[in-house]
Order: structure tokens, then C-alpha cells, then sequence
């Protein structure tokens, strides 16, 4: 069903409020799926609960609406099941770094191959304004009663230590270059991050269209910045992710985007359960038969006792008395 | 020992007027009362072996329970045979470690034989059958699934549910020589939250998928099996009962569980919920967990607990020509537009992420396609259309499967209970019938109740008595709340140690000759 002519939005009524950074998203991802020529069939679009969590609603490819913090989670059983599905999670900045941290920390641990978009807007937008996990401590936001007194997590950090292949940084409203770094995100066979920096325009009025777009700046135009791993060398892996790391730290008066991290030679998870079942790919979990055309287990008496015979005690014959 | 428990032995060796606390005037009392006691001298049967093999101090001690298997054997009668047999399947391939084990066994055997004979000595087989499965509880749950066509399981270690899962892990790949018969993914998560999300998500795919857990993981799952019931997700969640609340007991038994399984998560949505009473019931509930989740769309749990799960038993290979395997309505549509939750159906025609089809899921109330719907004609539609499938199942779900009648056919005295009480309340039947017709009421499914027998066998009871690893005897009130038949004899025990078969006999001729309403059990105190 891959085909240029498929349309890629739903009928969906959009409700995000007008200028929000989530209208860059959305448009910079069909573009992206349409250009990869991707089937939108074997396309899931997963998310959590916030503003963000919407998006699946709005692409005409298949989309997991799920609960707050666990957009990961459910794409990992999806993946897990069948690892030929393109599998991209949604979720905000309190999304998947706070109530879903652990999840967000576990997936770069694993190495599976799924993109993660993080909407990052310093605010929980959808219960009105709160201080998120990326709001800088001492801000006050429009919402919020006293300036934040926690700190702020740095999701790009955060994602270079524990283990996700790709990290990048992009900009809700440069759909030009959000797009490619979406592209490259899919295309990159491990966990991918992709921090995306996008205004609230209802409640974070500090974080705003003007703010980003004074401090902005590509990290490719930068002639020095290679963030590749170009051969699998532990020595070149530490460098290019400390090199990822202070990039990182930069914000108050210039803030990057673009590529901070790409490492191709670390085995996904799904290659590491392959080394355990070897056609895992060919014959995936949720393709496998699991029965006869009778509807009998594939499992006979014969196999049972193959598969289990560490647990089965043969009597010998005895002379009863 | 705690010392509470340390002064409460003491008090108990006092009243037994027995003059010290050593083992020695243990024995001297039990001498005292004419008990042949057997004494063996441990370190010399142990220097015998070291020396015999050469084994260093520091490693013979792990040959200890050798001793204990030697004795039992000399007073039972066990042949040395039958011992190095069950040492090859145990120790395969450790040609020198069944060598020592056999030379101390047989030393043990001889020494208790020479001076107490074969005093116990057991009968011969009492069944044709020739082949047997050895299996903890663990280990025979992981059976079904595998042979149910489990194949996602995600886990967060947890007692007494993880060996089911390290199980699972051993049997990955599924192989008959050169055949592959699949490969099953078992998956360790950050917590139980992602164990069920993820299981969740597998199950959209397509794969048969699980979780396994006990009470403080399922505390975690709920908003998960919410989502599920929502969305109409097969996911079956195993659940090993042990002592609560919060930590509890966790290597400790109970059924305090009950109601919670039966009503956690927030709104209204369908669900079944399974109980297993023994190892063999496992088996065949761990299948059909899948077959009923997958026919109706619906979460499952199969409810089970630690007695259960750690209980090594000795039974008879499943019978594999009752087992089948039933996925429901599956479709591969290649539709422009699929309703994934299609309302001219109660169970919608359920296509896979992946397959040809286009669909959407959300915890939010949604219309036909998966998008989330505030519509008020829709929110009614829907919503009706998820509880309504309760009814389905109610119709469908013979309720000579859902619970058993042991015992008289027409009781005056009924036992009610489910779980691991089956054994026990088995055993003592035929000692009640004294008292009159006596019958036990066991449940195999609680979720959805079976409504129509239960009140057919208890409405002519004169007593009707539930039995429960509890404090409540929650199985009493949920039969009154589906039969409007008040329960008010209970027989419950909370200690987390099992209910023996002396307990309830004693507990309901309490009840029946002195008129007790209800009887807490403390053996093993």
C-alpha cells in the first residue's frame, strides 16, 4: 500500500490552539513519511496523554493513543511483536520525563529500533500551564503561581547517557529541517531521540517564537561538528558523546540544533533476539502460527514431550505384588 | 528466629513439661513417650564421603541434603534404583557429583536400615500410567501458555511469579530437531507498568501476549488493564496471590486478592477473571486464558497464588486432544476505512497493527474508528457495547465450566471455595459426611459468575460455608451479591501458612454443632 498517492492526514478535527508548535510537528512529520514512502499500514504512530498525545489522531497511518508516560512502553510490546513495523512515539517533555522517565531511560538501554519525538514546551500545557520537567528552575510562567524551584532535566543529556543511538534537537516551526532530521531518525536502526523545541503559545509565555528564533542555530553550519560514529571504536564512541554532551549544555544565549549523537554500530534489541531465535525477523512473534487448521495447538503430545521432557518422569514396569 | 516466636516455642516446651530447650531433651521427651527416634551422626557420615572422594571441608556441607534423602528413603523403602534415576534427570551430565551423592545416600540408607528397618514401607503404583510430569505451579502455567501460543511475555521480577517467567526463558525457542515450531520473546521491563503496557502493545500486533505478576505488581498494572478493557485487548495477566497488603508476607500464601482482581481500575469494562485449584487446572486455564481473551477482546486474568505456584506435584501429562485453539473474529482488511470498533457487533472483526488495515486505539472514549469522541450518542453506544459483552460471555461460557459441584448432588451442607482450598476441603469431604449430605462449591471462574447453579445448589443448603486464605472470606460475599442468598458461615485463615485438612473439619463441626458463624484457623502457629 506504499504509495505517493496515499493522503496521510484524517478527516480529524485538529483542537490544539491556533500557533501552537504541535501544527510544525504534525506537518513536518507527513512530510517526512511521505518522502520515506513509507506503508502506512505497517506505520504506528504511538503516544502518551498531553497536547502532543493527539498527533496519532491526526495521520492516516495507524495510530496507539495510550495512557500518560507509557507511549514507550506500548511501542516496545508493538515492536517487540512484530519488528518489521516502523514504530515512532509522541509524547511531551512532562509526558516522557516525568511520569514516564523510567520508560524513556529503559528504551535507550535497550537499543530498539523506534523514534522517539519529544514536544518539548517547558509546560503541561493540557491542565493548564504547570511547570514541566524542562522548565528551567527560578521561571515563572503564566501559569504558575511562584517561580519553579526544581531544576530541569536536559532530555538530549539524559538520552546520551543512556544509550540511545541517535539524539538530535530540532525546532517545532523549521518544518524544513524538523522533517529531515525526522527522516534521518526513521531511517537510523536504533532508539532515536529527537528533542523538539516548540513554543506554548497559551501558557509558557518566556519559552515563545521570538525566544527560539534570537537563539537558534544549526549545528551543521558549525564546520567542525561531526556528531557521527564513523567506525566502531570505543575510544571515537567516548568523544563524540562528550563532544554531544557540552553541546548539550548550551542555552541561554545560543541554543543548537541538529545531530548531537549517532552511533550505527550498536546492536538493537530486536538483533540481540534474533541471537536467541533465529528467524525472529523473517518469522515474527505476531505472525507465527499457533495452531492447526483444526484449531489444535502446533504443540501435539509428541512436541510436548520434546520441549518439556526435563519435567517428565518415565516409570519402569514393576513387578506388582 | 524472631524472638517472639523463639519465646513462644518456649512456652509451648514448658507446658509439654519437657526439662530443657536442646534438641537432646527434645529427644529425651519423645523417648520418654515411647517414639523410636533415629539418630544418625551427620559429620561422620559427611567425613566418610570426604575422605572417600576427596572433598574439601569447605565443600561437603552442600552434600547435606543428601542425608535427608537417604533417610527417607531407608524408612520408606525407596530403592537405591529410583534414587540414582532421579539424580540423572536432576544432576545430568555431573557424572562425579551423582557418584558422591549416591555413595552418601546409600551410607545413610544403610546405617538406618541396620537399626530401624523399612518401618514405612510404601505400596507399590496404584496407576497403569507410565509417564508423569513433575512440575511446580511455575513451571506448568509457563506449559499452558507455551502451548497456548504465548508468545510475548513481559515480566518484572516479582515473587512467587518470576520462575514462571525464567521458564519461559529457557524455552524460547521452540524446536522439535530441525522444525521450528516459533520463537517466543520474553522480556524483562523497567517495572510492571511497562510489563503490561508492553504486553498490551504486542497483543495489538497480533502475538498472543502475557504478563505475570502478584499482588504489588497487578497494584501497578491497573491503569494498563484499564487501557485494555477500553480498547478491547486480549492480554492475559497471571496473577500469584501472596500475602498482603503493601509487602506483606511475599513468600506467603493467601486469597485476599479476590475483589481486588475483580474490580480494579476505574470506569466500568469487561473482563474475565479465571481460578485455578490445582496444577492440572492450571494447565488447561493458562490455555484457554488466551481463548477467551482472544474470542471476546477482552483482558483475562488467571488468578492463582503462592501455594500453588511453589508446590512441586507429581501428575498425569495434560491431555492435549481437549486442548484447542480458538483466536476469534480475525481480519485482514485491506478496507479504505476499517471500524476497529465496529458497533454492529458487540466483538468487533479484530485486525492487527500490520496487517492491511488502518486503525486507531485510545483511552479515551472513541467513535467507531478509534478517535477519541466526547459525542454523548456515541459515549452511549460504546460504552454499552464494551459492558454488554459481559452478557456474551455470561451466554457463551457454560457455567458447568464456570464452577463444580463435589460431593452430594443435593447437599444440606455446602463448602464454598476456590483456589487452593480445592485440596484440602477434597480431603476432608468424605470425613463431614457424618454430618449429613455434604457437598464443595468450587469456582473455576469468578468473572463471570456462574449465577444459576450457585443458586440452584445453595437456595436448598440448610448451611452454606465459604473457606478462604482470608480475613473477609470474600468468596462468601460475592456469592451473596449474585444470588441475594446471605453466606454468613466463614471459615478463614490469614496466617499465610496452608489450611489443612484437620482445620476444616474441626472448623465446620464447630460451625455445625456449636453454631458458629465463624472459625479463624491458626494451625501452624
Amino acid at each position: 500500500m506504499a504509495n505517493k498517492q496515499h493522503n496521510w492526514r484524517t478527516q480529524v478535527w485538529i483542537d490544539w490552539c491556533p500557533g501552537c508548535g504541535n501544527y510544525g510537528i504534525l506537518n513536518a512529520e507527513i512530510l517526512a513519511l511521505r518522502e520515506l514512502g513509507l506503508d502506512p499500514t505497517k506505520t504506528v504512530i504511538v503516544s502518551g496523554i498531553g497536547c502532543s498525545a493527539k498527533t496519532p489522531h491526526f495521520i492516516n497511518a495507524n495510530g496507539v493513543h495510550t495512557l500518560h508516560g507509557r507511549g514507550i512502553p506500548f511501542a516496545m510490546g508493538i515492536k517487540l511483536a512484530n519488528p518489521n513495523l516502523t514504530v515512532i512515539v509522541h509524547g511531551g517533555d512532562g509526558d516522557l520525563l516525568g511520569i514516564g522517565m523510567a520508560h524513556f531511560v529503559a528504551l535507550g538501554r535497550r537499543n530498539l529500533d523506534i523514534t522517539v519525538i519529544l514536544h518539548n514546551n517547558g509546560v503541561y500545557g493540557l491542565t493548564k500551564g504547570q511547570a514541566s520537567p524542562t522548565l528551567r528552575k527560578g521561571l515563572k510562567t503564566k501559569a504558575l503561581t511562584k517561580p519553579n524551584i526544581q531544576d530541569a532535566v536536559n532530555p538530549v543529556a539524559v538520552a546520551l547517557a543512556t544509550g540511545y543511538t541517535f539524539v538530535a534537537r530540532s525546532y517545532a516551526f523549521n518544518t524544513k529541517h524538523l522533517k529531515e532530521i525526522i527522516k534521518k531518525a526513521i531511517q537510523h536502526k536504533g532508539s532515536a531521540l529527537i528533542d523538539v523545541l516548540q513554543p506554548c503559545v497559551t501558557y509558557n509565555n518566556i519559552y515563545t517564537k521570538e525566544y527560539y528564533e534570537e537563539r537558534i542555530y544549526l549545528l551543521e553550519e558549525e564546520p567542525s561538528w561531526d556528531p557521527v560514529v564513523r567506525k566502531p571504536d570505543e575510544e571515537e564512541v567516548i568523544t563524540k558523546l562528550s563532544n554531544a554532551w557540552i553541546k548539550s549544555m548550551e542555552w541561554e544565549d545560543r541554543i543548537p540544533i541538529g545531530i548531537f549523537y549517532q552511533n550505527p554500530y550498536v546492536d538493537t534489541f530486536e538483533e540481540r533476539i534474533r541471537n536467541e531465535i533465529p528467524d525472529y525477523f523473517e518469522n515474527p512473534p505476531a505472525k507465527q502460527p499457533i495452531n492447526t487448521e483444526e484449531n489444535l495447538p502446533i504443540i501435539d503430545t509428541n512436541a510436548f514431550k520434546t520441549i518439556f521432557s526435563e519435567k517428565i518422569v518415565k516409570i519402569k514396569k514393576t513387578n506388582k505384588k | 528466629m524472631e524472638w517472639k516466636v523463639k519465646k513462644r516455642l518456649k512456652e509451648k516446651i514448658a507446658k509439654q513439661n519437657i526439662r530443657g530447650f536442646s534438641v537432646g531433651d527434645v529427644i529425651n521427651y519423645l523417648k520418654e513417650k515411647g517414639i523410636e527416634i533415629v539418630q544418625l551422626d551427620f559429620q561422620k557420615c559427611l567425613k566418610r564421603l570426604a575422605q572417600k572422594y576427596a572433598i574439601s571441608p569447605g565443600a561437603i556441607s552442600r552434600y547435606l541434603s543428601g542425608i535427608g534423602i537417604g533417610a527417607v528413603a531407608a524408612l520408606t523403602g525407596i530403592s537405591l534404583e529410583s534414587i540414582e534415576e532421579g539424580l540423572r534427570a536432576r544432576l545430568a551430565g555431573r557424572e562425579k557429583l551423582i557418584e558422591h551423592n549416591l555413595y552418601l545416600i546409600n551410607l545413610v540408607i544403610e546405617e538406618i536400615r541396620s537399626n530401624h528397618g523399612t518401618p514405612f514401607k510404601l505400596k507399590g503404583p496404584v496407576t497403569d500410567s507410565r509417564e508423569f510430569l513433575v512440575v511446580t505451579g511455575n513451571d506448568i502455567i509457563a506449559m499452558g501458555k507455551i502451548v497456548g501460543g504465548l508468545r510475548v511475555q513481559t515480566y518484572y521480577p516479582i515473587t512467587p511469579a518470576a520462575d514462571e517467567n525464567l521458564y519461559l526463558e529457557e524455552k524460547m525457542l521452540l524446536r522439535i530437531g530441525n522444525k521450528s515450531l516459533g520463537g517466543i520473546v520474553v522480556m524483562q521491563t523497567e517495572d510492571e507498568i511497562a510489563a503490561i503496557a508492553s504486553a498490551i502493545g504486542a497483543a495489538l500486533a497480533g502475538a498472543r501476549a502475557a504478563t505475570s505478576t502478584s499482588g504489588p505488581g497487578f497494584s501497578l498494572m491497573v491503569e494498563g488493564l484499564g487501557w485494555a478493557g477500553m480498547n478491547e485487548v486480549p492480554v492475559v495477566i497471571t496473577y500469584y496471590q501472596r500475602g498482603g497488603p503493601s509487602t506483606g508476607m511475599p513468600t506467603r500464601g493467601v486469597q485476599s486478592d479476590l475483589f481486588f482482581t475483580l474490580y480494579a481500575g476505574h470506569g466500568e469494562f469487561a473482563r474475565i477473571v479465571l481460578a485455578s485449584g490445582d496444577h492440572l487446572e492450571a494447565f488447561y486455564d493458562a490455555v484457554e486464558a488466551f481463548n477467551l481473551a482472544e474470542k471476546h477482546q477482552v483482558p483475562v486474568i488467571h488468578l492463582v497464588d503462592k501455594f500453588l505456584a511453589n508446590s512441586t506435584a507429581t501428575i498425569p501429562l495434560p491431555d492435549l486432544s481437549r486442548v484447542r485453539i480458538e483466536r476469534g473474529n480475525i481480519i485482514e482488511d485491506n478496507k479504505e476505512y476499517y471500524k476497529r470498533f465496529d458497533l454492529e457487533r458487540i466483538v468487533s472483526p479484530r485486525a492487527f497493527l500490520g496487517s492491511n488495515a488502518i486503525m486507531w486505539y485510545t483511552g479515551s472514549e472513541h467513535d467507531e474508528y478509534g478517535h477519541v469522541s466526547e459525542d454523548p450518542v456515541n459515549r452511549l453506544e460504546m460504552y454499552e457495547k464494551r459492558i454488554k459483552k459481559m452478557d456474551l460471555i455470561d451466554q457463551e461460557l457454560s457455567e458447568e465450566k464456570r464452577v463444580i459441584l463435589y460431593g452430594s448432588k443435593k447437599p444440606q451442607l455446602v463448602l464454598i471455595g476456590w483456589g487452593s482450598t480445592k485440596g484440602p476441603i477434597l480431603d476432608a469431604l468424605p470425613r463431614l459426611e457424618s454430618l449429613g449430605e455434604v457437598a464443595y462449591l468450587h469456582f473455576r471462574v469468578l468473572v463471570p459468575f456462574p449465577k444459576r447453579i450457585v443458586r440452584e445448589v445453595i437456595s436448598g443448603a440448610e448451611k452454606v460455608i465459604g473457606v478462604e486464605h482470608s480475613y473477609f472470606v470474600q468468596i462468601a460475599d460475592l456469592v451473596s451479591l449474585h444470588t441475594s442468598i446471605p453466606v454468613p458461615y466463614r471459615i478463614a485463615k490469614w496466617t499465610g501458612r496452608p489450611i489443612y485438612e484437620n482445620e476444616i473439619v474441626d472448623a465446620v463441626k464447630k460451625i455445625v454443632e456449636e453454631n458458629k458463624k465463624r472459625v479463624v484457623l491458626t494451625y501452624g502457629e
